[in-house]
């Protein structure tokens, strides 16, 4: 017998006392220690085999600790408020979507830096019919665009944090305020305070809503022309 | 040591055997059995209600033909072969309702766990995951205490194909277990009758 044949035999039955396997265990002190360590498994099994498993005991084994479950309960409201939020700030509707498109079509906008003087700030309202109460923030783009059919005022603010784009729509209602998130950029939609029309705000940063609502404030509309 | 294992099929009767209020000698002997048969068909079946099942059909049948037990010493081997094939029929009959894996297999042990409980638990484990046609014939050697030519009589099966199944039942074992695997030079099972 050779050790080929005799670790087929120990692993199949280690309790053989067949006389070719002694023989071979006689002079082979690796399949001797082979068989030692099958003789203590096989013990393993025999204890194992005089008990079938408890599914019970399976399947309590099974249960989650208590912290586990309240950890797992807390990542699934996570997640249900992580896809709440992002469904609450997706762009609301064509205007949100549009807004955003607008603002990426003219990224020169984000780059000025130098302060428009009102010369150009009235340039840009003046054809959409708007006023605006110029506060402490600096107003660093200032152009009248065309954006659903009407010319609107689209001005980049700077703030703390950082340039805030505005774009004041006289023929655009919402009904309140609205948030979205769209292409890295934040933005809100909220309602003049004129009682008409609405103001949009987007930023990469926070604070638009500080800035929305200053420009509620600061927007007065002019008598529409004839 | 073998009798021969009828092949018609008997009425249940309720749970007991016949002549079990009487106490016939056949009857408590078959009884004395009965918590070994239903631990073989268990690990067989992978079901305990499954198992009790089996058992039963199994003790009516060997009552009904219990003429053909010339020696009562051999009455344990001859009931664990009926309930053998007693399983392998119910496969046959039916399509058995099978235990999920992920209920019996939260198998896998701690390589450094030394003779516990745990490592039992994880063994048991292991061994219900085997496929049958390794799980089996463990069963018979170790429980059973088959022979291997008994096994491969039973089976079917050459005698080098049973020492296969078995050198490979362990061997998946040991690994289970966090030990290595012996070098498998088993080759293929070869001369199946």
């Amino acid at each position: 017998m050779n050790c080929e044949q005799a670790r087929l035999l120990i692993g199949a039955d280690p309790r053989s006392s067949a006389a070719q396997l002694a023989a071979h265990l006689g002079v082979c002190p690796a399949c001797t220690q082979l068989r030692e360590e099958m003789l203590a498994f096989e013990t393993r099994i025999e204890r194992a085999l005089q008990q079938p498993p408890d599914l019970a005991r399976v399947r309590s084994r099974r249960q989650l600790p208590q912290w586990r479950e309240w950890a797992l309960a807390a990542s699934v409201l996570v997640g249900l408020a992580a896809v709440l939020g992002l469904w609450l700030l997706r762009p609301s509707d064509t205007l949100a979507h549009d807004i955003v498109a607008h603002v990426q079509h003219e990224p020169d906008s984000w780059l000025s830096a130098h302060e428009v003087n009102a010369q150009g700030i009235g340039d840009a309202l003046h054809g959409a019919g708007v006023a605006l109460d110029l506060t402490s923030d600096k107003i660093t783009y200032a152009q009248s665009c065309w954006f659903h059919g009407h010319y609107v005022p689209h001005l980049v603010v700077q703030t703390a944090q950082g340039p805030a784009t505005v774009l004041i729509l006289r023929h655009e209602q919402v009904p309140g305020a609205r948030s979205f998130h769209e292409a890295g950029l934040n933005g809100v939609i909220v309602p003049a305070a004129a009682g008409r029309g609405s103001i949009a705000v987007l930023a990469h940063g926070a604070g638009v809503e500080a800035v929305a609502h200053q420009m509620q404030q600061d927007v007065r509309w002019l008598p529409e022309p004839p | 040591m073998r009798n021969p294992e009828p092949d018609s099929p008997v009425l249940s009767i309720g749970g007991r055997l016949p002549g079990a209020a009487s106490g016939a000698p056949i009857t408590r002997l078959f009884e004395s059995l009965r918590p070994d048969l239903v631990r073989f068909a268990h690990w067989l079946a992978r079901d305990r209600a499954l198992a009790e099942d089996i058992v039963q059909e199994s003790l009516l049948r060997a009552w009904r033909y219990r003429d053909a037990l010339k020696d009562p010493a051999a009455a344990r081997p001859w009931l664990l072969t009926i309930v053998r094939r007693e399983h392998a029929r119910m496969y046959e009959r039916k399509r058995l309702e099978l235990v999920p894996l992920e209920d019996i297999a939260d198998t896998y042990a701690d390589p450094k766990a030394a003779d516990t409980e745990d490592d039992l638990f994880a063994l048991r484990h292991g061994i219900m995951r085997l496929p049958l046609e390794y799980r089996e014939p463990l069963v018979l050697q170790v429980l059973g205490g088959f022979s291997t030519e008994e096994i491969a009589q039973e089976l079917q099966l050459s005698s080098t194909a049973v020492l296969t199944r078995l050198f490979r039942a362990r061997n998946k074992l040991r690994v289970l277990c966090g030990m290595a695997g012996v070098p498998d030079g088993a080759g293929s099972e070869a001369g199946q009758p």
